[in-house]
Protein backbone atom coordinates (compact mmCIF):
# COMPACT_ATOMS: atom_id res chain seq x y z
CA UNK A 1 0.00 0.00 0.00
CA UNK A 2 1.29 3.45 -0.88
CA UNK A 3 2.11 5.75 2.08
CA UNK A 4 -0.36 8.35 0.81
CA UNK A 5 -3.14 5.75 0.88
CA UNK A 6 -2.22 4.78 4.45
CA UNK A 7 -2.35 8.44 5.48
CA UNK A 8 -5.74 8.93 3.84
CA UNK A 9 -7.06 5.71 5.41
CA UNK A 10 -5.87 6.95 8.79
CA UNK A 11 -7.63 10.30 8.33
CA UNK A 12 -10.87 8.58 7.32
CA UNK A 13 -10.64 6.08 10.21
CA UNK A 14 -10.03 8.71 12.87
CA UNK A 15 -12.57 11.24 11.57
CA UNK A 16 -15.37 8.69 11.13
CA UNK A 17 -14.67 6.99 14.45
CA UNK A 18 -14.50 10.23 16.43
CA UNK A 19 -17.79 11.33 14.85
CA UNK A 20 -19.39 8.00 15.78
CA UNK A 21 -18.05 8.15 19.36
CA UNK A 22 -19.29 11.73 19.72
CA UNK A 23 -22.68 10.65 18.43
CA UNK A 24 -22.85 7.79 20.98
CA UNK A 25 -21.98 10.07 23.89
CA UNK A 26 -24.52 12.67 22.76
CA UNK A 27 -27.39 10.29 21.98
CA UNK A 28 -26.79 7.98 24.99
CA UNK A 29 -28.17 4.70 23.63
CA UNK A 30 -28.84 2.06 26.28
CA UNK A 31 -28.66 -1.06 24.13
CA UNK A 32 -27.16 -2.16 20.82
CA UNK A 33 -30.65 -2.01 19.29
CA UNK A 34 -30.89 1.63 20.33
CA UNK A 35 -27.51 2.32 18.72
CA UNK A 36 -29.00 1.06 15.47
CA UNK A 37 -32.23 3.10 15.68
CA UNK A 38 -30.46 6.26 16.82
CA UNK A 39 -27.96 5.84 13.98
CA UNK A 40 -30.80 5.55 11.48
CA UNK A 41 -32.31 8.75 12.91
CA UNK A 42 -28.96 10.52 12.57
CA UNK A 43 -28.48 9.50 8.95
CA UNK A 44 -32.11 10.17 8.08
CA UNK A 45 -33.28 6.63 7.30
CA UNK A 46 -35.49 6.22 10.37
CA UNK A 47 -39.01 5.01 9.67
CA UNK A 48 -41.77 3.63 11.87
CA UNK A 49 -42.50 -0.08 11.80
CA UNK A 50 -45.71 -0.29 9.75
CA UNK A 51 -46.57 -3.85 10.85
CA UNK A 52 -46.30 -2.93 14.54
CA UNK A 53 -48.32 0.23 13.96
CA UNK A 54 -51.12 -1.73 12.25
CA UNK A 55 -51.11 -4.25 15.08
CA UNK A 56 -51.31 -1.40 17.59
CA UNK A 57 -54.20 0.16 15.69
CA UNK A 58 -56.09 -3.14 15.67
CA UNK A 59 -55.62 -3.54 19.44
CA UNK A 60 -56.55 0.12 20.00
CA UNK A 61 -59.86 -0.42 18.21
CA UNK A 62 -60.49 -3.55 20.29
CA UNK A 63 -59.90 -1.40 23.40
CA UNK A 64 -56.80 -3.40 24.42
CA UNK A 65 -55.09 -0.13 25.27
CA UNK A 66 -52.02 -1.48 27.07
CA UNK A 67 -51.29 -3.89 24.21
CA UNK A 68 -51.91 -1.16 21.66
CA UNK A 69 -49.56 1.22 23.41
CA UNK A 70 -46.82 -1.41 23.59
CA UNK A 71 -47.15 -2.02 19.85
CA UNK A 72 -47.15 1.72 19.10
CA UNK A 73 -44.01 2.18 21.21
CA UNK A 74 -42.32 -0.64 19.33
CA UNK A 75 -43.40 0.92 16.05
CA UNK A 76 -41.85 4.28 16.94
CA UNK A 77 -39.09 3.70 19.51
CA UNK A 78 -37.51 7.09 18.86
CA UNK A 79 -40.84 8.94 19.28
CA UNK A 80 -40.49 10.82 16.05
CA UNK A 81 -43.77 10.05 14.31
CA UNK A 82 -46.61 12.42 15.19
CA UNK A 83 -49.34 9.97 14.15
CA UNK A 84 -48.03 7.14 16.36
CA UNK A 85 -47.50 9.50 19.27
CA UNK A 86 -51.07 10.77 18.87
CA UNK A 87 -52.41 7.23 19.23
CA UNK A 88 -50.18 6.67 22.27
CA UNK A 89 -51.59 9.84 23.86
CA UNK A 90 -55.12 8.76 22.94
CA UNK A 91 -54.57 5.31 24.47
CA UNK A 92 -53.51 6.94 27.75
CA UNK A 93 -56.62 9.13 27.65
CA UNK A 94 -58.98 6.23 27.02
CA UNK A 95 -57.37 4.01 29.65
CA UNK A 96 -57.24 6.75 32.28
CA UNK A 97 -60.70 8.14 31.64
CA UNK A 98 -63.29 7.58 34.38
CA UNK A 99 -66.87 8.65 34.74
CA UNK A 100 -66.25 9.98 38.25
CA UNK A 101 -62.55 10.82 38.12
CA UNK A 102 -59.65 10.28 35.77
CA UNK A 103 -56.41 8.46 36.55
CA UNK A 104 -53.67 11.08 36.84
CA UNK A 105 -50.90 8.48 36.55
CA UNK A 106 -52.13 7.74 33.00
CA UNK A 107 -53.18 11.25 32.04
CA UNK A 108 -49.72 12.71 32.80
CA UNK A 109 -47.81 10.50 30.31
CA UNK A 110 -50.70 11.08 27.91
CA UNK A 111 -50.14 14.81 28.19
CA UNK A 112 -46.40 14.29 27.58
CA UNK A 113 -47.20 12.27 24.45
CA UNK A 114 -49.59 14.92 23.10
CA UNK A 115 -46.94 17.58 23.73
CA UNK A 116 -44.58 15.51 21.60
CA UNK A 117 -47.18 15.42 18.81
CA UNK A 118 -47.45 19.22 18.88
CA UNK A 119 -43.65 19.56 18.87
CA UNK A 120 -43.28 17.12 15.96
CA UNK A 121 -46.10 18.49 13.83
CA UNK A 122 -48.00 21.57 15.07
CA UNK A 123 -50.57 21.21 12.26
CA UNK A 124 -51.21 17.52 12.83
CA UNK A 125 -54.77 16.28 12.27
CA UNK A 126 -55.70 12.61 12.45
CA UNK A 127 -57.44 11.08 9.46
CA UNK A 128 -59.04 8.37 11.61
CA UNK A 129 -62.80 8.94 11.38
CA UNK A 130 -63.48 6.66 14.36
CA UNK A 131 -61.83 9.14 16.77
CA UNK A 132 -63.95 11.84 18.38
CA UNK A 133 -60.94 14.08 19.03
CA UNK A 134 -58.77 14.37 15.93
CA UNK A 135 -56.39 17.18 16.78
CA UNK A 136 -53.72 17.26 19.50
CA UNK A 137 -55.13 20.48 20.94
CA UNK A 138 -58.53 18.83 21.62
CA UNK A 139 -56.82 15.85 23.23
CA UNK A 140 -54.51 18.10 25.22
CA UNK A 141 -57.44 20.12 26.52
CA UNK A 142 -59.24 16.93 27.61
CA UNK A 143 -56.14 15.58 29.37
CA UNK A 144 -55.47 18.90 31.13
CA UNK A 145 -59.07 19.14 32.28
CA UNK A 146 -58.78 15.62 33.67
CA UNK A 147 -55.72 16.54 35.68
CA UNK A 148 -57.21 19.70 37.19
CA UNK A 149 -59.31 19.72 40.36
CA UNK A 150 -62.13 22.24 39.88
CA UNK A 151 -65.63 22.77 41.36
CA UNK A 152 -67.05 21.34 38.12
CA UNK A 153 -65.67 17.95 39.21
CA UNK A 154 -68.56 17.83 41.70
CA UNK A 155 -71.16 18.30 38.98
CA UNK A 156 -73.44 15.21 39.13
CA UNK A 157 -74.15 15.55 35.41
CA UNK A 158 -70.59 14.37 34.81
CA UNK A 159 -71.80 10.87 35.59
CA UNK A 160 -73.62 10.87 32.26
CA UNK A 161 -70.71 11.98 30.08
CA UNK A 162 -69.17 9.59 27.58
CA UNK A 163 -65.61 8.70 26.81
CA UNK A 164 -64.42 10.27 23.57
CA UNK B 1 28.37 -3.90 1.22
CA UNK B 2 26.00 -6.44 2.68
CA UNK B 3 22.78 -7.00 0.83
CA UNK B 4 19.43 -8.26 1.98
CA UNK B 5 16.65 -9.58 -0.21
CA UNK B 6 13.31 -7.74 0.18
CA UNK B 7 10.19 -7.16 -1.85
CA UNK B 8 10.67 -3.70 -3.16
CA UNK B 9 8.24 -1.69 -5.25
CA UNK B 10 8.86 1.64 -6.89
CA UNK B 11 5.83 3.88 -6.69
CA UNK B 12 4.76 6.63 -9.06
CA UNK B 13 5.84 9.40 -6.71
CA UNK B 14 9.41 8.19 -6.50
CA UNK B 15 9.10 6.41 -3.17
CA UNK B 16 10.56 2.98 -2.70
CA UNK B 17 8.43 0.79 -0.49
CA UNK B 18 9.96 -2.05 1.47
CA UNK B 19 7.09 -4.41 1.92
CA UNK B 20 8.40 -6.87 4.47
CA UNK B 21 10.89 -5.30 6.81
CA UNK B 22 11.73 -1.79 7.91
CA UNK B 23 15.45 -2.44 8.47
CA UNK B 24 16.36 -2.99 4.86
CA UNK B 25 19.85 -2.28 3.64
CA UNK B 26 19.60 -1.24 0.05
CA UNK B 27 22.49 -1.01 -2.37
CA UNK B 28 22.46 2.60 -3.42
CA UNK B 29 25.11 2.04 -6.04
CA UNK B 30 22.50 0.44 -8.25
CA UNK B 31 20.68 3.71 -8.82
CA UNK B 32 19.15 6.76 -7.21
CA UNK B 33 17.24 4.85 -4.63
CA UNK B 34 18.72 6.46 -1.56
CA UNK B 35 16.28 9.38 -1.63
CA UNK B 36 13.35 8.04 0.36
CA UNK B 37 12.71 4.71 1.93
CA UNK B 38 9.46 4.23 3.79
CA UNK B 39 8.53 1.08 5.64
CA UNK B 40 4.86 0.29 5.11
CA UNK B 41 4.89 -2.07 8.12
CA UNK B 42 5.82 0.82 10.39
CA UNK B 43 3.34 3.09 8.65
CA UNK B 44 0.47 0.64 9.11
CA UNK B 45 1.22 0.33 12.82
CA UNK B 46 1.51 4.07 13.31
CA UNK B 47 -1.31 5.24 11.09
CA UNK B 48 -3.88 2.46 11.44
CA UNK B 49 -3.22 0.25 14.47
CA UNK B 50 -2.27 3.04 16.86
CA UNK B 51 -5.30 5.29 16.23
CA UNK B 52 -7.53 2.21 16.32
CA UNK B 53 -6.25 1.39 19.83
CA UNK B 54 -6.70 4.95 21.04
CA UNK B 55 -10.16 5.17 19.47
CA UNK B 56 -11.20 1.98 21.28
CA UNK B 57 -10.04 3.55 24.55
CA UNK B 58 -11.92 6.76 23.68
CA UNK B 59 -15.08 4.75 23.08
CA UNK B 60 -14.94 2.46 26.08
CA UNK B 61 -13.26 4.75 28.63
CA UNK B 62 -16.56 6.43 29.48
CA UNK B 63 -18.74 3.35 29.20
CA UNK B 64 -20.45 2.05 32.33
CA UNK B 65 -23.06 -0.66 32.68
CA UNK B 66 -26.19 -0.27 34.78
CA UNK B 67 -26.29 -2.55 37.78
CA UNK B 68 -29.99 -3.26 37.14
CA UNK B 69 -30.00 -4.49 33.54
CA UNK B 70 -26.45 -4.02 32.20
CA UNK B 71 -27.69 -1.29 29.85
CA UNK B 72 -25.09 1.16 28.51
CA UNK B 73 -24.35 4.40 30.31
CA UNK B 74 -22.03 6.69 28.36
CA UNK B 75 -20.37 9.07 30.82
CA UNK B 76 -18.93 12.14 29.10
CA UNK B 77 -15.61 13.20 30.65
CA UNK B 78 -15.78 15.96 33.27
CA UNK B 79 -13.69 19.09 32.73
CA UNK B 80 -11.01 17.96 35.17
CA UNK B 81 -10.27 14.97 32.90
CA UNK B 82 -9.52 17.33 30.02
CA UNK B 83 -7.12 19.28 32.23
CA UNK B 84 -5.44 16.07 33.42
CA UNK B 85 -5.13 14.86 29.81
CA UNK B 86 -3.62 18.20 28.77
CA UNK B 87 -1.07 17.93 31.58
CA UNK B 88 -0.30 14.32 30.61
CA UNK B 89 0.17 15.30 26.95
CA UNK B 90 2.62 18.02 27.95
CA UNK B 91 4.51 15.40 29.98
CA UNK B 92 4.57 13.05 26.96
CA UNK B 93 6.13 15.79 24.85
CA UNK B 94 8.62 16.87 27.51
CA UNK B 95 9.72 13.28 28.14
CA UNK B 96 10.21 12.67 24.42
CA UNK B 97 7.46 10.06 24.15
CA UNK B 98 5.99 12.29 21.46
CA UNK B 99 8.55 14.27 19.50
CA UNK B 100 6.63 17.21 18.07
CA UNK B 101 9.29 18.03 15.47
CA UNK B 102 8.95 14.49 14.12
CA UNK B 103 5.16 14.57 14.09
CA UNK B 104 4.89 17.99 12.45
CA UNK B 105 7.36 18.33 9.62
CA UNK B 106 7.21 21.25 7.22
CA UNK B 107 8.87 19.18 4.48
CA UNK B 108 6.13 16.55 4.61
CA UNK B 109 2.94 16.78 2.63
CA UNK B 110 -0.23 18.29 4.04
CA UNK B 111 -2.04 14.97 4.15
CA UNK B 112 0.66 13.39 6.28
CA UNK B 113 0.58 16.31 8.70
CA UNK B 114 -3.23 16.11 8.92
CA UNK B 115 -3.00 12.37 9.62
CA UNK B 116 -0.36 13.01 12.31
CA UNK B 117 -2.50 15.72 13.93
CA UNK B 118 -5.47 13.37 14.05
CA UNK B 119 -3.37 10.60 15.63
CA UNK B 120 -2.18 13.00 18.31
CA UNK B 121 -5.81 14.02 18.80
CA UNK B 122 -6.71 10.37 19.45
CA UNK B 123 -3.86 10.20 22.01
CA UNK B 124 -5.43 13.18 23.77
CA UNK B 125 -9.01 11.83 23.64
CA UNK B 126 -7.86 8.42 24.86
CA UNK B 127 -5.93 10.02 27.73
CA UNK B 128 -9.03 12.04 28.65
CA UNK B 129 -11.15 8.90 28.66
CA UNK B 130 -8.53 6.96 30.64
CA UNK B 131 -8.83 9.59 33.38
CA UNK B 132 -12.62 9.50 32.98
CA UNK B 133 -12.46 5.77 33.55
CA UNK B 134 -10.38 6.09 36.72
CA UNK B 135 -12.07 9.06 38.35
CA UNK B 136 -15.13 8.14 40.48
CA UNK B 137 -18.24 9.81 39.12
CA UNK B 138 -19.43 11.57 42.26
CA UNK B 139 -19.08 12.01 45.99
CA UNK B 140 -16.17 12.10 48.38
CA UNK B 141 -14.21 9.45 46.46
CA UNK B 142 -14.21 11.66 43.35
CA UNK B 143 -12.69 14.55 45.30
CA UNK B 144 -10.03 12.41 47.00
CA UNK B 145 -8.93 10.47 43.91
CA UNK B 146 -9.29 13.59 41.73
CA UNK B 147 -6.99 15.48 44.08
CA UNK B 148 -4.42 12.65 43.99
CA UNK B 149 -4.48 12.55 40.17
CA UNK B 150 -4.17 16.34 39.89
CA UNK B 151 -1.30 16.29 42.40
CA UNK B 152 0.43 13.55 40.43
CA UNK B 153 -0.05 15.40 37.12
CA UNK B 154 1.12 18.70 38.60
CA UNK B 155 4.34 17.27 40.06
CA UNK B 156 4.90 15.32 36.84
CA UNK B 157 4.88 18.55 34.85
CA UNK B 158 8.07 19.69 36.58
CA UNK B 159 9.95 16.39 36.63
CA UNK B 160 12.62 15.41 34.12
CA UNK B 161 11.53 11.85 33.45
CA UNK B 162 12.44 10.13 30.20
CA UNK B 163 9.86 8.32 28.07
CA UNK B 164 10.48 4.92 29.68
CA UNK B 165 10.18 6.24 33.24
CA UNK B 166 7.09 8.24 32.32
CA UNK B 167 5.41 5.15 30.89
CA UNK B 168 6.21 3.20 34.06
CA UNK B 169 4.94 5.94 36.38
CA UNK B 170 1.77 6.42 34.30
CA UNK B 171 1.14 2.68 34.45
CA UNK B 172 1.70 2.66 38.22
CA UNK B 173 -0.65 5.60 38.87
CA UNK B 174 -3.33 4.09 36.64
CA UNK B 175 -3.00 0.66 38.26
CA UNK B 176 -3.37 2.14 41.74
CA UNK B 177 -6.36 4.29 40.75
CA UNK B 178 -7.97 1.27 39.05
CA UNK B 179 -7.58 -0.87 42.19
CA UNK B 180 -9.08 1.86 44.37
CA UNK B 181 -12.07 2.50 42.10
CA UNK B 182 -12.92 -0.91 40.67
CA UNK B 183 -11.83 -3.21 43.49
CA UNK B 184 -12.00 -1.35 46.81
CA UNK B 185 -14.82 1.16 46.20
CA UNK B 186 -16.81 -1.22 43.98
CA UNK B 187 -16.78 -3.80 46.75
CA UNK B 188 -17.98 -1.25 49.26
CA UNK B 189 -20.93 -0.30 47.07
CA UNK B 190 -24.30 -1.82 47.88
CA UNK B 191 -26.13 -3.35 44.90
CA UNK B 192 -29.06 -1.50 43.37
CA UNK B 193 -32.62 -2.83 43.37
CA UNK B 194 -35.37 -3.00 45.94
CA UNK B 195 -36.36 -0.23 48.29
CA UNK B 196 -33.97 1.72 50.48
CA UNK B 197 -35.32 -0.11 53.55
CA UNK B 198 -34.83 -3.55 51.95
CA UNK B 199 -31.24 -2.69 51.03
CA UNK B 200 -30.62 -1.35 54.54
CA UNK B 201 -31.88 -4.57 56.11
CA UNK B 202 -29.96 -6.74 53.65
CA UNK B 203 -26.57 -5.04 54.08
CA UNK B 204 -26.61 -2.01 56.39
CA UNK B 205 -22.82 -1.45 56.29
CA UNK B 206 -22.53 -1.27 52.51
CA UNK B 207 -25.71 0.77 52.16
CA UNK B 208 -24.47 3.27 54.73
CA UNK B 209 -21.04 3.62 53.04
CA UNK B 210 -22.67 3.94 49.61
CA UNK B 211 -24.92 6.67 50.92
CA UNK B 212 -22.27 8.46 52.97
CA UNK B 213 -19.64 8.77 50.23
CA UNK B 214 -22.19 8.80 47.40
CA UNK B 215 -20.78 5.86 45.45
CA UNK B 216 -22.23 5.18 41.99
CA UNK B 217 -23.73 1.73 41.48
CA UNK B 218 -22.59 -0.05 38.32
CA UNK B 219 -22.56 -3.62 37.10
CA UNK B 220 -19.40 -5.70 37.67
CA UNK B 221 -19.00 -5.79 33.88
CA UNK B 222 -17.88 -2.15 34.04
CA UNK B 223 -14.65 -3.11 35.81
CA UNK B 224 -13.75 -5.74 33.19
CA UNK B 225 -14.36 -3.35 30.28
CA UNK B 226 -12.39 -0.58 31.95
CA UNK B 227 -9.51 -2.95 32.69
CA UNK B 228 -9.33 -3.82 28.98
CA UNK B 229 -9.60 -0.14 28.01
CA UNK B 230 -6.77 0.91 30.33
CA UNK B 231 -4.58 -1.99 29.22
CA UNK B 232 -5.19 -0.95 25.60
CA UNK B 233 -4.30 2.64 26.48
CA UNK B 234 -0.96 1.65 28.01
CA UNK B 235 -0.26 -0.62 25.04
CA UNK B 236 -1.03 2.31 22.73
CA UNK B 237 1.40 4.55 24.61
CA UNK B 238 4.04 1.82 24.43
CA UNK B 239 3.56 1.53 20.65
CA UNK B 240 3.60 5.29 20.06
CA UNK B 241 6.78 6.19 18.19
CA UNK B 242 8.64 9.37 19.00
CA UNK B 243 8.54 10.10 15.26
CA UNK B 244 5.78 8.71 13.08
CA UNK B 245 7.73 7.32 10.10
CA UNK B 246 11.05 5.66 9.46
CA UNK B 247 13.10 7.52 6.91
CA UNK B 248 16.59 6.67 5.80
Amino acid sequence: MKPINIHISSIVLVTASLAFIGFLYLSQPKTLAEVSTKSSVAIGTYATDKAEFDRGLELFRKDDLIGARTAFERADPERRDANTQFYIAYSYYRQGWGRVSSDDTLFKPGLDAVERVIALDPTYRSSDASLTMRTPSELKNELEEGLKITPSDLDPLKLFRERK
Amino acid sequence: MSRTQYDIETTDDGLIEVLTDRSAIVDSEAGAISSQLVSTDGLTTTYLLLPAIFLIVTLFGGLRFSSLDNSFIFMPPPLVCLLLAAAATIQFVRAGLIGLTGWFDGRSGGIRNVANTLILLTVFTATTQAYNSLLPESGLAMWVIGFCLVWSAWTGLFSDADAKKLLKSTGAVFALAFVVKYLILANLTAPEGGSWLQRMIHDPGKEAITWLIDLPRYSALTGYVQFAALAAYLLGLFLTPSKPTMRQ
